[in-house]
């Protein structure tokens, strides 16, 4: 009777948006509507009056810099709720009989050798996310990633010395506030909060702004997405 | 309409990805698989919207030298870039909701709870 119900529902749900897709501009042409007017200015002038090669870096950071602006606060959000939810109330069930892990030693030891290597690719992500594919969050992520890895292998005590507890509170607020102090800046700079320099002379600033905020991006989200991880790995 | 279909293939494609997702999201009891058909839903939109922005024969939308048109859509790409650290959030978030339900009452099957209250 259920599964009857769901097919049902499934059926009913794939109709209109079959209907819908079949009736979509075709598949990669460039006569598209969405291709033919926002795009093709961003893709004409962005390089320029942006100030980074990378359009779509443009497009996230300058001309849609309050969308991203906001998404940052969000994953900090997410962080403040997540530490709410799991440290707030009755914490006293956690830490009592954590298997200690035993890992072995080729991966153990492949980790370590890897591991400068990953750092090092994440932050050249990060800090070519203007001319190259990357950026903030793709860093961000590799790093956070990195952290995982290593509390997997080396074990929380070892891998929690990667985030200080002084600077950590900074540090996983650090997108948020990065692109504040950007905003800021701009606001005293051209009477708008994130108003970019717009004279073709100071494209180095818009460039080094722009880099501003991917690495306190690249930054902020590392230390997010293993703040979280270690929040979790402590419930066991 | 099937012709149509064969051409946006790709959009039919997540359409599928997208169901397959809702599936889940309804028929499974399990919480966590729940969530998990949640995130192949959002997968499925992200992949609809990068493939709207797709035009044949297109490079990455990154200008310097050596680049030449056509370029591929960036506004989809750049939508799709803060989406994903969204769905990223609201994961982590859901998770340690689970974690929590789990702690207070011992289960995370749907009908368990919903025979609980």
């Amino acid at each position: 009777m259920k599964k009857a119900l769901v097919a049902a529902l499934l059926i009913l749900a794939a109709i209109p948006l079959l209907l819908a897709v079949s009736e979509l501009p075709p598949h990669g042409s460039a006569s598209n509507a969405t291709y033919t007017h926002v795009s093709a200015y961003y893709l004409e002038h962005g390089a320029e009056e942006a100030g980074a090669e990378n359009i779509i870096t443009d497009v996230i950071l300058n001309y849609r810099g309050f969308d991203t602006n906001g998404e940052v606060t969000v994953i900090f959000t997410a962080l403040a709720a997540v530490l709410a939810v799991l440290l707030l109330g009755d914490a006293s069930t956690a830490t009592e009989d954590k298997p200690s892990h035993s890992v072995s030693v080729v991966v153990s030891f492949i980790v370590r050798l890897l591991a400068p290597f990953i750092a090092m690719f994440a932050v050249y992500v990060i800090i070519n996310g203007h001319i190259s594919p990357g950026g903030g969050f793709q860093g961000g992520t590799i790093l956070g990633a990195l952290a995982i890895v290593l509390t997997l292998v080396l074990g929380e005590d070892e891998a929690r010395r990667l985030l200080p507890e002084r600077p950590k509170p900074w540090l996983q607020a650090a997108a948020p506030l990065t692109f504040i102090g950007i905003g800021l800046a701009g606001l005293t700079d051209t009477g708008f909060y994130l108003g970019f320099p717009t004279a073709e002379a100071l494209s180095w600033i818009r460039t080094m702004w722009l880099l501003a905020i991917e690495i306190g991006i690249g930054v902020g989200g590392a230390a997010i997405i293993a703040s979280i991880f270690w929040t979790m790995e402590a419930e066991r | 309409m099937i012709e149509a279909l064969w051409v946006n293939l790709d959009y039919a494609a997540s359409v599928v990805l997208f169901l397959i997702g809702l599936y889940a999201v309804i028929a499974k009891d399990n919480l966590i698989k729940k969530f998990m058909g949640l995130n192949i839903m959002e997968t499925a939109i992200f992949a609809f919207i990068v493939a709207l922005g797709v035009v044949d024969g297109g490079d990455a939308p990154i200008m310097g030298e050596g680049a030449r048109a056509p370029f591929t859509n960036p506004i989809p790409q750049a939508l799709i870039l803060t989406g994903i650290v969204v769905a990223v959030s609201t994961t982590a978030l859901a998770l340690s909701l689970i974690i929590r339900i789990y702690r207070q009452c011992g289960t995370i099957e749907a009908d368990e709870l919903r025979e609980m209250e």
